[in-house]
């Protein structure tokens, strides 16, 4: 199948390095400490914040920093079939994973011994790219809830197709089969938090995509 | 990859983490004090809060920033409700990230045979009197000299919250206008704390008073006494 046209256009219009429209809105929910809806295309996502707060399970706390729990979960309707299991599968357990992690790096833990912060990210419509609009969405909803942070975590995808690397995939060029790479990037500190990589080749092609959509992001 | 971007004058403006506000090795011999939203890492100062950055004369910079979660200081005046009571301390909840303690002896003329009863759920207008990182915060009844002063239990009223912007801002001097243009043609009694937390007693305004403050917090001085003049015009 042709992903990328003669003319050098994708199946959505877009340029190889042209990435899809971006929206944020903070505070969306009430009750949260803080929250944020992040929209990369028809990728759309909503982080909620709770937290500095009590560590409900007393055997996790940390005498010197904070403790950051991370859950990730999509809707059923998020994707094109209703999805059985929205939570608890191996997927999921790896984001939430991998976006702890990230977040981590970045929050000022030692300022808040004893204490706990719970990020927990929905995914409302999956259309490729979730595990960075989640990443996105979290640093927005950490920062309306006043959690001090090193800096801002930004995230973009990039893949390689019909011989020409692409930033910003979407779900039909994600399962196309082709290598495909995450970056996390924090912006005036300059290095890369995580990344995840499929194939190992044109790994240095690669971040400097997704460097260049992070940039734009 | 890049350089670093020149550090434009951001006072007054909104940062995000991350921002560098001083470049501190082309200052030298000058003393600059630090206030909360700022870190200094080697030579730069950067953000860890995201607000408006302020600078007061002489050599203090600051970032003021709104949430929802309140973080305990040292004399600050919050409102706390009671959730438990121990033999020593009242657990109080000040919206913190930890249960701030009340020892049962801080009121003035506190003994241990007059120990005040409150009952769970509690409304009290307390002073914070010890808030170190990674210990419950310490409360009192009384001001500095042991004065009761009006700390205490809130009796009647209506307790909603907001954000600790907000607050902070009721309690500005010159007064804010939303609490200047009510003050003109209502009569009513408010209690701030600054843990984003307001009790408002009126006759029978009560809901008017309280939706007036609680619609002001982004709006402009004209624009809130425009919503003031709204509001009011419909109890007339």
């Amino acid at each position: 199948m042709e992903f990328v046209s003669p003319e050098g256009l994708r199946l959505d219009g877009r340029r190889p390095t042209e990435m899809r429209q971006l929206r944020a809105e903070i505070g969306n929910v009430a009750k949260a400490d803080g929250s944020a809806v992040f929209e990369m295309g028809n990728t759309k996502v909503i982080a909620a914040v709770y937290g500095p707060r009590e560590v409900q399970n007393k055997s996790q706390q940390m005498s010197d920093q904070a403790l950051v729990r991370c859950e990730y979960s999509m809707a059923n309707f998020s994707t094109g079939d209703r999805m059985r299991k929205p939570k608890g599968d191996r997927r999921s357990t790896e984001i939430s994973l991998v976006i702890r992690q990230t977040m981590e790096a970045c929050i000022l833990t030692h300022l808040m011994p004893r204490s706990q912060i719970d990020i927990f990210v929905q995914v409302l419509q999956a259309d490729g790219g979730t595990r960075s609009a989640c990443i996105n969405a979290a640093t927005l909803a950490l920062q309306d809830a006043g959690i001090p942070m090193r800096d801002i975590v930004t995230s973009c995808s990039a893949g390689y197709l019909n011989s020409t690397p692409l930033l910003d995939l979407n779900y039909v060029e994600d399962s196309a089969g082709g290598p495909d790479v995450t970056v996390d990037k924090v912006i005036y500190v300059d290095f890369a938090l995580n990344g995840r990589v499929k194939a190992s080749v044109l790994w240095d092609l690669w971040l400097y995509f997704g460097s260049y959509g992070l940039k734009e992001t | 990859m890049e350089a670093k971007p020149s550090t434009a004058n951001l006072v007054d403006k909104i940062v995000v983490p991350g921002d560098v506000v001083l470049d501190l090795s082309s200052m030298t011999n000058q003393t600059i004090k630090l206030g909360g939203g700022l870190r200094q890492e080697c030579d730069s100062v950067s953000v860890i809060k995201a607000g408006k950055l302020r600078f007061s004369k002489p050599n203090k910079y600051w970032v003021e920033s709104s949430q929802k979660r309140y973080v305990p200081c040292v004399e600050d005046t919050v409102l706390g409700i009671v959730v438990d009571c121990k033999a020593d301390n009242f657990f109080v909840d000040i919206r913190g990230p930890t249960i701030a303690f009340l020892p049962v002896l801080a009121f003035e003329g506190g003994t241990r045979r007059n120990i005040p009863k409150f009952e769970i759920g509690s409304l009290l207008y307390v002073r914070v009197v010890k808030a170190n990182p990674g210990m419950n915060p310490e409360l009192s009844c009384t001001d500095a000299s042991g004065k009761a002063a009006e700390f205490g239990l809130l009796k009647d009223g209506y307790m909603f919250e907001t954000s600790t912007g907000l607050s902070r801002m009721l309690l500005s001097s010159p007064t804010c206008p939303v609490l200047e243009e009510l003050g003109k043609q209502l009569s009513f009694e408010i209690a701030v704390g600054l843990n984003g937390r307001v009790n408002a007693e009126s006759p029978s305004t009560v809901v008017l008073v309280s939706n007036a403050i609680m619609n002001s917090e982004s709006l402009s001085a004209v624009q809130q006494k425009i919503m003031v003049d709204k509001l009011l015009q419909r109890i007339k």
